[in-house]
């Protein structure tokens, strides 16, 4: 188990600055996941770790060590593709050992290794199979499988279940985050997909433009986003944005719309400006009818129309010139209409300024 | 006019467009089929059938049976010339195979000047095989060429007069045959080694697998069934070699750098005996089917998987 | 920022030294005879011909172009080369339209057998010229173009049919057919789509095709020896006459220019077309 250490990692092609100045801590034994955009730099940054590609400037430590110009062989890490690039030409047994037989490891330690990997992965059934003869999900735990058996300090893995179905995809989440536990090993794993990153990381990294916006718990991500884009990024149903201003009466408010909605407790960086802009944030599951007693401001709203969506069913209404949206179970928003009474929870709210993006 | 009237009216010409259309994409192809199957099929079916005939001087449509064929392979000339193209067969097909695949997987390796390079490689493929043949005797000539320039060196007693000897000739035709061949492969295998996922090159680096041992273990064995279309390819232009001899040998010394192609034509004209060159040239497509097929075979059932 | 270590620095260096050996055997025979070319005959049997010339002039240049002799007739290979262009326009025009049309009947309408047909031309692709040579100068004289310019052009597009029609119908095939419904839908026909549609479509195949066959039919010696008639002989023919008579001193010179002027259309070409020529022999190779 080794940690890896990103100091100032830049990276331009031409005028594009694909990498700007990453700084990132990854302990021993954390699922670290790079998430963003296409185009945000996250298999930019995974490449250059794994030392694939050229940086411009920065350093990267792998367990301590200073790896920036050392070949990703002599790195110490394995690495999952996108396409798995698994070796066409030959069966799954020599697709896992040929890496090992190439550095000279001795049979037996091949044989035991291969073995083990076959178990933990359940593809001995497959070993003389050749890769055009199996599944996508089954070629996926091959790629697992070579990655495993050269035993690195640091996996790394791009976007390995975006090739596969979506009940694919969620078994093999499952697998993953399994797999995870029971070795105990470092991961730096690049997704787009914000649910694979909430369900396995154990901390995230917010990619945008080149720059990490937020490296933090997948809970504080969700609860105290950092920035106005990783609040709209992070969470299935999209967090409301209410533009308004801040004021100060005998305690902070916002003004939006027509209300005054009071700030009691939310904890502010720093002293802010009276008459200032703000974002309002708000994600709908923290919004809901003024009826169920759960406290708080609470705003009057025209129903517009009902999502359902299964286990829930997402309400949206007309707050003056804004849509807010809401969590409502399916029995609440049956047969809905006309003006309602939404309670907002403050406590879950996000506040941001509208030039900085950043969290007030 | 009336609307039932109407839509009647507009559907007729319609129908009678299609069968137009259609009409004339056949019309296009009939002179190619015509001419494929009575130039291509229906000729080679006369030279198979006159190759078992009694003609001599003159085409003659008796029977024989195996008559010619039995003379064929009696003759001298026919088993150097059929001797002659397997051996300048696999040398031809090693040496611009070798060549070729390593220039393309030097060239592979990100060199700079690529495209020079290239433009050498390739060149000879534009030159005709009469004007490869004429300079490659030029070069091997014992009297104006390689030998002379290397006495002319101080080597007095160097010796290099292939060319002139009966048992080395057609060795000859190997030099010629790889400097002319050998870009074609490089620019097809070139073509296949680009083709190949970038992301197994990545898998490979952090393996610590050395290119060499990539190719070799990984690439190559991926690109097997184009280099079995290149040694198709080049099987099927020694098969049909005529030019390349006549140009640089004559077939000779004597008759000792002869190939089938060049001897069924000129039994077919110079000899006149109509017969033999019949039963040559069978044989000539004989051998062409015979690395065909399997290859084909293999070809389309790739498809069909 | 990755530094490239002392042993692949060798191995790089030993990389180009190979590609640089080789490049040098592949422009030698060429290099020797463009010198001897320009050598006097005194100078070819003194030293051999790998030496430079000492005062390069183009004297044989001009004999073999003027003066060369075949035989009796010592025409230069001039006549061959207005010969070879006689040959080579008519033949090179047809084909290629030959084939386009032909490629873009079998690849966007339905033609019964169409897979049947494709096989047969693959097949007919490789058949060695020698198969059907015989019977092939039977017909051509029964139908009187026999050693003539319309026989050995006739020829010439009989043999490139197979080659022409499978590249430019691998070409079509690669093309979305909604072209083709959308304009029939529009109401156009067979050839109107051809000529409106596909051919601006098609301008990079079909200089492809025009290289590949005009590399091909202006570098044939076969065919145009057995099917051009004397009048008609092509320069390749002119050519390999010019450098075999084995009458008095061999002029090694004039012969090698000879060849030059021969081998220089072609050159030219290939000089001119880069990516096409490439296009062009790689297709070509890779039938079907």
């Amino acid at each position: 188990m080794s940690g890896v250490v990103v100091r100032g990692l830049t990276k331009s092609y031409g005028p594009v600055h694909a990498l700007r100045a990453i700084d990132m801590v990854v302990e021993p034994g954390d699922f670290a996941v790079l998430l963003g955009p296409s185009g945000c730099g996250k298999s930019t940054l995974l490449n250059a770790i794994a030392g694939l590609d050229d940086i411009g400037a920065g350093s990267v430590e792998i367990g301590g060590v200073d790896v920036t110009p050392r070949e990703p062989s002599e790195r110490g890490i394995a690495m999952v593709f996108q396409s798995y690039a698994l070796y066409p030409t030959m069966t799954v047994r020599r697709n896992l050992s040929f890496g090992l037989r190439v550095r000279s490891v001795p049979k037996t330690e091949i044989e035991r290794r291969v073995a083990w990997v076959s178990e933990l992965l359940q593809i001995g059934g497959l070993l003389d199979r050749k890769p055009s003869q199996l599944s996508g999900g089954q070629r996926q735990r091959v790629a697992i499988g070579r990655a495993l058996v050269q035993q690195a300090k640091v996996f790394l893995l791009d976007e390995p279940l975006s090739n596969l179905d979506a009940k694919l995809r969620a078994e093999m989440r499952v697998e993953l985050k399994r797999l995870h536990q029971s070795l105990a090993a470092t991961i730096i794993y690049v997704t787009h997909d914000q649910i694979e990153a909430m369900t396995l990381a154990t901390r995230i990294a917010v990619m945008r433009d080149g720059r990490i916006e937020q490296y933090a718990t997948p809970d504080v991500l969700y609860e105290r986003p950092a920035t106005l884009f990783v609040a709209g990024f992070v969470g299935s149903s999209g967090m409301n944005f209410l533009p308004g201003s801040l004021g100060r009466a005998s305690m902070p408010v916002a003004r939006i719309e027509a209300d005054a909605i009071p700030l009691d407790g939310y904890p502010f960086r720093a002293p802010f400006a009276d008459g200032g802009k703000v974002i309002f944030g708000i994600r709908p599951e923290h919004v809901s009818f003024a009826d169920h007693e759960r406290g708080g401001p609470i705003i009057e709203a025209e129903t517009l129309f009902i999502e359902p969506m299964g286990a829930d069913t997402l309400g949206w209404f007309q707050y003056g010139s804004q849509r807010i949206s809401a969590r409502l179970s399916p029995q609440c928003a049956r047969g809905l209409s006309g003006k309602v009474r939404l309670a907002l929870d403050i406590g879950q709210v996000s506040l941001f300024d509208p030039t900085t993006e950043q969290r007030l | 006019m009336p609307a039932a009237d109407r839509v009647h009216y507009r559907a007729r010409p319609f129908r009678a467009a299609v069968r137009i259309r259609n009409f004339a994409a056949k019309a296009v192809l009939s002179p190619t089929v015509l001419l494929m199957l009575v130039c291509f099929y229906g000729c080679a079916l006369w030279t198979a059938y006159l190759s078992v005939t009694r003609s001599a001087l003159l085409p003659n449509y008796q029977f024989a049976g195996l008559l010619q064929y039995v003379r064929l392979f009696a003759t001298p000339r026919w088993n150097v010339a059929w001797s002659n193209m397997f051996l300048f067969g696999v040398l031809d097909i090693l040496g611009t195979l070798g060549l070729g695949v390593l220039l393309a997987v030097l060239i592979d390796r990100q060199v700079r000047f690529e495209g020079a390079f290239r433009t050498i490689f390739l060149y000879p493929l534009s030159i005709s095989f009469i004007v490869t043949g004429l300079t490659w005797q030029w070069v091997l000539s014992p009297t104006i060429g390689f030998q002379n320039f290397v006495r002319g060196l101080g080597w007095r007693d160097f010796v290099f007069d292939w060319i002139t000897r009966p048992d080395r000739a057609i060795y000859t035709l190997v030099f010629a045959g790889v400097w002319h061949q050998s870009g074609l492969i490089m620019a097809i295998m070139l073509a296949g080694l680009r083709g190949i996922d970038r992301e197994i090159w990545r898998a490979t680096r952090i393996e610590a697998i050395p290119p060499w041992r990539v190719y070799l273990s990984i690439v190559l064995p991926m690109l097997r069934p184009l280099l079995v279309t290149c040694i198709v390819l080049i099987a099927i232009a020694v098969v049909k070699s005529y030019d390349l001899v006549v140009a640089m040998t004559g077939g000779g010394p004597g008759y000792a750098s002869d190939l089938p192609g060049k001897f069924v034509v000129d039994f077919a004209f110079e000899r006149a005996n109509i017969g033999q060159a019949s039963a040559a040239a069978a044989v000539m497509l004989g051998s062409v089917l015979t690395v065909l097929a399997p290859y084909l075979y293999l070809e389309l059932s790739r498809r069909d998987r | 920022m990755s530094a490239v270590a002392a042993p692949a620095r060798i191995g790089r260096l030993g990389l180009y030294a190979f590609l640089a050996a080789t490049a040098i055997f592949f422009a030698i025979p060429l290099l020797v005879v463009i010198s001897t070319s320009l050598k006097s005959l005194n100078e070819i049997s003194d030293f051999s011909i790998f030496v430079p010339p000492s005062s390069p002039d183009l004297a044989a240049w001009w004999k073999a172009w003027h003066a060369a002799c075949t035989g009796l007739n010592c025409g230069g290979v001039h006549v061959g080369f207005w010969n070879s262009v006689r040959i080579l326009i008519p033949s090179v025009t047809l084909s290629v339209l030959a084939g386009a049309l032909n490629g873009y009947a079998l690849s966007l309408w339905r033609v019964p057998g169409a897979n049947l047909i494709l096989l047969a031309l693959l097949l007919g692709a490789f058949i060695p010229y020698q198969v059907i040579l015989y019977p092939l100068v039977k017909i051509t004289s029964t139908i009187g173009i026999y050693s003539s310019l319309p026989g050995i052009i006739a020829v010439h597009i009989l043999f490139s049919l197979p080659v022409m029609t499978l590249l430019f119908r691998n070409f079509y095939s690669g093309l979305p057919d909604e072209l083709v419904k959308a304009a029939r839908v529009d109401g156009a026909g067979f050839w109107r789509i051809f000529v409106s549609v596909m051919l601006p479509l098609s301008i990079n195949i079909l200089i492809v095709a025009t290289i590949l066959q005009t590399t091909g039919i202006w570098n044939d010696y076969l065919l145009g020896l057995i099917f051009a008639g004397r009048e008609n002989q092509p320069m390749t023919v002119q050519l390999n006459a010019i450098a075999t008579t084995s009458t008095g001193e061999i002029e090694y010179n004039v012969n090698m220019a000879a060849a030059l002027l021969t081998a220089l259309p072609p050159l030219f070409v290939y000089f001119v077309s880069g990516r096409f020529f490439v296009r062009g022999i790689t297709a070509g190779a890779v039938k079907g």
